[in-house]
């Protein structure tokens, strides 16, 4: 485990040249780069705009499904991601997630449509996946976002550098191989209450657990 | 607004996508009513994509990018997407209002409601209750751990009061008696991961809760 950890840090250093060649215009505020590709995709079906996005996230969610445990379904789960990112992508609003943020939602999902079919009895299935997992800025009853919203993923990036490297092994896991608290405790052979203080100091310090004081 | 949250434990499995649909489906109703949790979750799934970006890549098949512009110009028309759909995930699951439903009254003030057949391939019981305005619950403890959801009206026990959206999670240290306060009845949807067992002289008459 520790060596996929190590895997991933060394990867994403190679990782931060590969950004779009337009440059972000600074008209758009804090829109990022894909943010503004993605955009383009529905607003005006944009192709070329659609192909940058799929030769940056399509490897990416083509890894999310093998880690996952969806090996022999991983390239199944890059084209339904990406068909839905098409038809999708008229309802993205920038200001309600990043376009890296939305594409993750989008590819949980399909993830579980995935699993989902794969698990399906003869019972027939009465919830839809997106009843359950919404994909960000689909609901009219969303507050309108604050700067904070916005300011998320580069906080988020920058907090992760930060932390020790146990506390990231717990909540990759948790995100990239869908393991429950209880399982990461038996992989690692360390009790639950280990793994749930490290998510514990991990979300404090990404500040999700700071929130949670405030009410 | 509400005043019991889910944990951030249950937000992150919720926002990684490992929860079981009945509890998701719990989480997912607290979220439309609390923007508190539905911020944290934001940022929670910015944690994902961030973590996603980290993870190696794998590369795909040279073609895979024309197929899908294939499949896209098999449907030249961009299908609407269904964006605002009547009611919350649950009342179009149940299809109904939820204070009509076929309730199987168990105690003068109780009645209750398995829905667990709703969700096949689910090891949870998922289980509506109703308490009368103003009615009392036996006094029960829980042999798993119980997630609940107050959809109408609130409830008090030893630990407080829960009003609607609350979001409560017993396990087997809680006996509780709930009372249902005055106003609307009080209805909730609970996710048993086992089976809850009676402390009181209710047993046989609350059965469906024993499996
Ligand atoms: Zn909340």
């Amino acid at each position: 485990m520790t060596n996929s950890i190590r895997a991933i840090k060394a990867t994403t250093g190679d990782r931060s040249v590969s950004t779009p060649n337009s440059t972000p215009n600074r008209a758009d505020g804090k829109k990022d780069p894909w943010s503004q590709l993605l955009e383009k995709v529905g607003k005006s079906q944009d192709r070329q705009a659609y192909k940058a996005l799929f030769e940056h996230f399509g490897p990416q969610i083509k890894y999310y499904a093998m880690a996952n445990g969806l090996a022999s379904h991983a390239e199944e789960l890059v084209q339904e991601v990406f068909v839905s990112i098409w038809r999708r992508s008229c309802l993205y609003d920038w200001r309600k997630a990043a376009a890296s943020t939305w594409i993750f939602t989008i590819a949980r999902n399909q993830r579980i449509d995935i699993l989902r079919k794969l698990k399906r009895t003869n019972a027939e299935i009465t919830i839809e996946t997106e009843d359950l997992w919404q994909i960000p800025g689909e609901n009219d009853n969303e507050p309108v976002t604050s700067l904070h919203r916005l300011m998320a993923e580069r906080r988020i990036r920058e907090s992760l550098r930060h932390l020790p490297e146990e506390q990231v092994t717990v909540i990759a896991k948790v995100y990239m191989e869908n393991k429950s608290h209880q399982t990461v405790a038996n992989e690692l052979n360390i009790p639950l209450g280990t793994v749930k203080s490290r998510v514990r100091l991990a979300l404090g310090k990404l500040k999700v657990i700071l929130q949670d004081q405030n009410t | 607004m509400t005043q019991h949250h889910p944990d951030s434990h249950s937000l992150m499995e919720y926002s990684a996508g490992n929860l079981s649909d009945p509890h998701a489906l719990c989480i997912r109703l607290h979220l439309d009513q609390c923007d508190h949790c539905q911020s944290r979750v934001d940022t929670l799934d910015s944690l994902g994509a961030v973590l996603m970006e980290q993870q190696a890549s794998v590369s795909v098949s040279a073609d895979m990018f024309d197929h899908i512009l294939a499949r896209l110009n098999d449907e030249p028309e961009i299908p609407p997407m269904a964006v605002n759909k009547a009611g919350n995930a649950l009342e179009r699951l149940v299809q109904s209002d939820i204070n009509d439903l076929p309730w199987k009254r168990q105690l003068a003030d109780v009645s209750v409601l398995d829905i667990s057949h709703l969700f096949p391939d689910q090891p949870e019981k998922v289980v509506l209750q109703k308490l009368a305005a103003g009615g009392k619950a036996p006094a029960h403890t829980h042999r798993g751990q119980e997630t609940t959801i107050v959809l109408q009206g609130a409830f008090s026990d030893h630990k407080g009061v829960f009003n609607q959206w609350d979001f409560v999670v017993l396990d087997q240290e809680d006996t509780h008696k709930p009372i249902a306060l005055e106003g609307p009845d009080c209805i909730t949807l609970s996710v048993l991961s086992a089976p809850l067992k009676l402390t009181g002289t209710f047993t046989r008459l609350l059965n469906p809760f024993i499996s």
